[in-house]
């Protein structure tokens, strides 16, 4: 069977104002499936993802070349709103970044700015988020608390529960366990395992581990450049090419 | 500790400790010259009389709501010019021209307060005078254009620093979930910065009571109780530039320093309601 391609990107250069961080990248994603990008640090995969919803374009002199599609539509298109690719494509940090504001208040943040406005939908969808997340049972009692009183763990599956707030179809993830202990990212593990029967997730990580056992799909950056992209158990049992295997036995990187 | 070390603490122990003393100072002097009228319970008159030193009346209510009026006038006038000027320098920067905007900003701050007055009386008070038809345009709605004009860079240049205190963090989040700029701006940046904005309005506060030259110039130096902005009215600092009175022991020469205790006071306040409010709403960003 083949699998529907949610997101793809064909021959995609990325410059930061003279310097070249992605050459030629052509990926798709498949729809309902967890892709991880691993690679060393400052292999380009972070940019890559930012280039997904248009992040980058926050950053002057940035150019994109290539085409970056969407549902197969072109999101590099001028006739196209960036915010409304933003609410299909949401994103989670590598530091988790709840506001200085309520629990309720961080997941209501983004249906109230696509103008819902019913305190009793608010609600709901508060709830869903946040029961989504996995983080309804710890929090159900103290929606009106500051979130930054949270733990990092619980900050971050906060998070998790805004960007789920708008529907998104598409989740990026950059790094999003990287700054947890080994309990809180495995709550994220398996709430990303729960979260992508619903939505296509694509993930940056350093560990391998977590790389193996959340995605469905494998891709290997190195140096601004796709080396090798399969379905992750094939990636890490029977790896292509030496470079990768080099990198996921631990040989460099 | 070394001798060097012990030295270095006591000049920077004095400095801080003179430079606090300096407003007390200050503070005290006034009062204590001032002291007569209040011994002689002339203070009441003070606030309640008109001035009118032939009849002997010293009265400085007038004065000091001419005062208020003028700089709280400059100051709503201004708040929402600078609020945008900074929005724009600090957060749209169409094609960095923010940052050229900003030098122009800084400019600003150094040209000298009479060139304003001078402007004022030769370009703003002709216009009110001619829009409104009433008076010789030497009023405070003049005066309170000219001196929001003299403190919006003062607010702007502090309202684009304080935007610049918002964690990135949160400006990522806001795009990451597809919020646009202006939705940033009210759910982000304006709650994140509430003290450096509260602080610039404080120090333009006190810029404009505390400006003499432009109130003098423009204002129109009545002292009766203004009943309207186009009412003309006389600022305390324009008050104790006007004032002449050679006979050093006389009431009018005191009450020059009721003025300064006066603005002493107003300006004061008006810092620690603002550190209140600050204090107060901290937990709530």
């Amino acid at each position: 069977m083949k699998p529907n391609i949610k997101m793809c990107t064909k021959n995609l250069d990325f410059y930061y104002n003279k310097f070249q961080a992605l050459y030629n990248i052509s990926l798709d994603f498949h729809e309902c499936k967890a892709t991880a990008l691993i690679g060393p640090s400052g292999c380009g995969k972070s940019t890559y993802l930012k280039c997904l919803n248009r992040m980058n374009d926050l950053i002057p002199k940035t150019k994109v070349i290539g085409e970056v599609k969407l549902n197969n539509e072109i999101i590099y298109d001028s006739s196209l709103d960036v915010v409304s690719l933003r609410r299909k494509v949401g994103m989670v940090f590598q530091k988790p970044n709840p506001f200085p504001k309520t629990i309720f208040e961080n997941v209501a943040y983004g249906p109230k700015i696509n103008g819902l406005k019913n305190k009793a939908k608010l609600t709901e969808i508060v709830e869903k988020s946040l029961k989504q997340a996995a983080i309804w049972d710890e929090v159900k009692d103290r929606l009106n608390q500051n979130a930054l009183e949270l733990s990092g763990g619980q900050q971050q599956r906060l998070c998790i529960a805004r960007a789920l707030a708008v529907n998104p179809e598409v989740l990026l993830m950059d790094e999003p366990a990287s700054a947890l202990d080994p309990i809180a990212t495995q709550k994220i593990e398996e709430l990303i395992e729960k979260l992508k029967s619903k939505l296509t997730i694509i993930i940056v990580t350093h560990n391998m581990q977590q790389a193996s056992r959340v995605s469905d799909r494998t891709a290997f950056f190195y140096m601004g450049k796709l080396i090798e992209v399969n379905d992750t158990d094939t990636l890490f049992t029977n790896p292509a090419l030496k470079q990768t295997e080099d990198y996921i036995t631990g040989r460099f990187g | 500790m070394d001798v060097k070390e012990k030295i270095l603490i006591i000049v920077f122990y004095g400095a801080s400790i003179l430079s606090a003393a300096i407003t007390l100072i200050i503070l005290g002097f006034m009062v204590v010259l001032s002291f007569p009228i209040f011994s002689e319970g002339l203070f009441f008159n003070i606030l309640t009389k008109p001035w009118s030193p032939d009849q002997g009346l010293f009265g400085l209510g007038p004065i000091i709501v001419g005062t208020l009026c003028i700089a709280l006038l400059a100051l709503i006038i201004s708040f929402p010019v600078s609020l945008g000027c900074s929005f724009f320098v600090g957060i749209l920067n169409p094609k960095g021209l923010g940052r050229h905007f900003k030098k122009f900003v800084e400019l600003m701050t150094a040209i000298p307060t009479v060139i304003y007055g001078f402007v004022g009386i030769f370009l703003l008070v002709p216009l009110v005078r001619e829009i409104f038809l009433k008076g010789s345009g030497l009023c405070i709605l003049s005066a309170s254009i000219m001196l929001a004009i003299l403190i919006s860079p003062t607010m702007i240049l502090f309202f684009v620093q304080s935007f610049k205190t918002v964690p990135q963090n949160y400006l990522n989040a806001v795009d990451a979930l597809g919020g646009n700029i202006a939705q940033k701006f009210f759910y982000v940046i304006l709650p994140n910065t509430r003290k450096g904005i509260m602080t610039g309005i404080i120090l333009s506060f006190g810029r404009a009571v505390g400006d003499t030259l432009i109130a003098l110039m423009i204002s129109g130096n009545s002292v009766a109780f203004p009943g309207s902005v186009l009412d003309s009215a006389r600022t305390l600092t324009a008050q104790i530039a006007l004032l002449i009175a050679a006979d050093f022991e006389s009431i009018e020469f005191k009450t020059l320093f009721v003025c300064g205790i006066c603005l002493y006071i107003i300006t004061s306040s008006g810092v620690l309601m603002a550190r209140y409010s600050t204090k107060k709403k901290r937990h709530h960003i």
